[in-house]
């Protein structure tokens, strides 16, 4: 325990005396001075058993923070409280001492444990595990909803469909049309300047309507649409996951699936390959304009080419991808925003989640494609 | 310092086209511990927002420990806002961090504490206001109500503050949980000398701990005093509300 020897300090002095040991307390133990105090008193040499007789004669102000330092000191010297003296004090500081007393006690006893790292591997893998799980559940629910509804069209809910198919399609046709314009004319820009040097302009046509058609209007639509309905999906259905809309529905009978998702589903499944084909029509509109303007072929020029070159099973592949995608955004979409917990915090998290591994699969799907399409010869 | 903490001084509050205070007039003192009541849609919320200066009354003046919130200038206003700490009805935790960090929080802001120190205070204010220490790595989202209110009650008396509002504390709570809660409060009310406004609907809350209610009706304040008297003012919304076995709860 050290040397019991009086010490002081200008906070405090400790001394013996005939009753005991006499602790004088002085200045202000406020919060303010906490780290003051707290470093000029590292401990209090009292022996264990000593009956402590606090004095306050010199004490300015005691708030809880500093009456929760002084029980802390005196427990860390194993003073045992029945033996602290307190009818000194004024009774506003013995209340305060005997509840931070108390309370301390509850603080003290409960020791925290610290998960290892062992631990956090292994809670890592179980939730990566319970995660997958949960990605097919409900892909599972979701497929064995629309198997039921295709057999029983009375449960589709034309109301929600109509509106979904509004925001999602009708409402998303202006940046649809605007960015693959662009789209198409930065393509056919930096085509025909390279095409020019070889006085091979009419191979304009070529590039951009093979190129439009069949990559870029596709996956453009699909990123935007990832990012403007798929993120709105995953933050209504999150939304009401919050303020316990879902179990309501489920409550009135309802299914959570046939109500929210499903109409989502569907919407987006028909509206993105018909946003795709307004996408392929601005793109080529952009290329044409850029064909009109930098290499002197005329539109008339440019659709007579078109039409020999830009076979219809290039269009149909690039709007037969665009369902998948879809799928793949209403699915991700959904499926984080009926995962989202009961704060709003992880509202905004599953709305970024949504957005950016709706935006990775609907890459890796494309790739899938290429890859599968080339090796069938198609 | 022996004049009123809180103080409103003839507020008006015109909201949406109509008077909502209509020259509400009351002082609370140093160690009181004061119930706001009046019916749904009297004003309750907005006098507390006008009072801790989230908004500012149309005429009259609120002042806190004889300051007028409302002319103070913003390095005033945050001074005093040091020395206040408030309840907000469900808490309004930060859903982002640990109910540790929340209560740590306003200690990080503003105190200078070395981390050993500031995390002893945080598990003791958690314990002051009645929380399990297991609680202390969960976020918000994983608390029950109760819970919640006790965690935010941490959070307001991190700065160790003289005056407490609190915004319906007892709503939402079972009955147990809502008279430990007000013994929370009482206890904290007498040993740290605090003094607390809240807003209520609570009767058992009213009959078990408050000095003193003020009942808000008409924009006006209709009754003032100890609970007893206040019982007996012959009112007919007074009366009704008295006359309630059941506390009608939440707002």
């Amino acid at each position: 325990m050290g040397e019991q020897a009086a010490a002081s300090t200008s906070w405090h002095q400790s001394r013996p005396d005939v009753e005991g040991w006499r602790l004088s307390l002085r200045g202000r133990w406020c919060l303010e001075q906490l780290a003051a105090i707290d470093a000029a008193i590292p401990k209090l040499s009292i022996p264990r058993d000593a009956v402590v007789v606090l004095d306050a004669g010199e004490l300015k102000a005691l708030d809880s923070a500093g009456a929760m330092l002084l029980v802390r000191r005196l427990w860390q010297a194993g003073v045992a409280w029945p033996n602290v003296r307190r009818d000194a004090l004024p009774a506003r500081h013995r209340h305060l001492l005997d509840l931070v007393e108390q309370r301390f006690e509850e603080a003290a006893l409960a020791a925290r444990p610290r998960p290892n790292a062992l631990a956090r591997l292994g809670r890592a893998v179980a939730d990566g595990l319970r995660e997958i799980h949960s990605r097919l559940r409900f892909l599972g629910h979701a497929a064995a909803t629309l198997a039921e509804t295709l057999f029983k069209p009375r449960h589709l809910r034309p109301r929600e469909l109509f509106v979904q198919l509004d925001l999602v399609g009708l409402r998303a046709l202006p940046i649809v049309v605007m960015m693959n314009f662009l789209i198409g004319v930065v393509v056919a820009y930096l085509t025909g300047i390279q095409i020019q040097k070889f006085g091979a302009n009419i191979f304009i046509v070529d590039g951009v309507s093979l190129g439009v058609c069949r990559e870029l209007a596709p996956v453009l639509v699909a990123v935007l649409v990832a990012g403007r309905s798929g993120s709105a999906f995953t933050a209504q259905i999150g939304a009401m996951k919050v303020a316990d809309e879902i179990a309501a529905i489920i409550t009135l009978g309802l299914s959570a699936f046939q109500v929210l998702v499903l109409p989502r589903l569907i919407a987006v499944i028909l509206a993105m390959p018909l946003l795709t084909f307004v996408g392929d029509l601005a793109g080529l509109y952009g290329g044409m304009l850029i064909a009109d303007l930098q290499l002197d072929i005329s539109y008339a020029a440019f659709i007579e080419r078109l039409q020999s070159v830009l076979k219809l099973k290039t269009v149909l592949i690039g709007l037969g991808k665009a369902p998948f995608f879809a799928a793949a955004i209403g699915l991700i979409a959904c499926h984080n925003g009926l995962r989202v917990s009961r704060d709003s915090r992880s509202v905004g998290l599953a709305t970024t989640a949504t957005v950016v591994q709706s935006i990775v699969a609907v890459i890796v799907i494309d790739a899938f494609f290429a890859v599968l399409l080339s090796e069938l010869g198609i | 310092m022996s004049g009123p903490i809180v103080e409103a001084q003839n507020i008006r509050t015109r909201l949406g086209g109509a008077w909502v205070h209509d020259g509400v007039d009351f002082r609370v003192g140093r160690g009181e511990l004061v119930a706001l009541i009046g019916s749904s849609g009297t004003g309750k919320t907005v006098l507390l927002n006008e009072l801790i200066g989230l908004m500012r009354p149309t005429a009259g003046a609120a002042q806190l420990f004889g300051i007028d919130i409302s002319q103070a200038s913003l390095e005033t206003l945050n001074a005093l806002r040091r020395r206040f700490g408030v309840l907000f009805q469900d808490g309004a935790l930060f859903s982002s961090l640990t109910v540790a960090e929340n209560v740590a929080a306003p200690m990080r802001e503003h105190l200078a504490l070395p981390r050993a120190l500031r995390n002893q205070l945080v598990e003791f204010r958690l314990a002051m206001a009645g929380l399990p220490l297991s609680a202390l790595d969960k976020r918000p989202a994983e608390l029950s109500g109760g819970m919640r209110k006790r965690a935010a009650l941490a959070r307001a008396l991190a700065l160790e503050p003289e005056l407490l509002f609190l915004d319906e504390p007892t709503s939402g709570l079972d009955p147990i949980a809502a008279r430990a809660f007000d013994r929370v409060v009482r206890t904290l009310c007498d040993s740290l000398g605090l003094t607390v406004f809240m807003n209520t609907h609570d009767l058992d809350t009213l009959w078990g701990i408050v000095d003193r209610v003020i009942v808000l009706s008409a924009g006006r304040v209709i009754a003032d005093g100890p609970v007893a008297e206040v019982a007996r003012v012959d009112e007919p919304w007074i009366q009704s509300y008295f006359a309630a076995h059941v506390p009608h709860r939440g707002g």
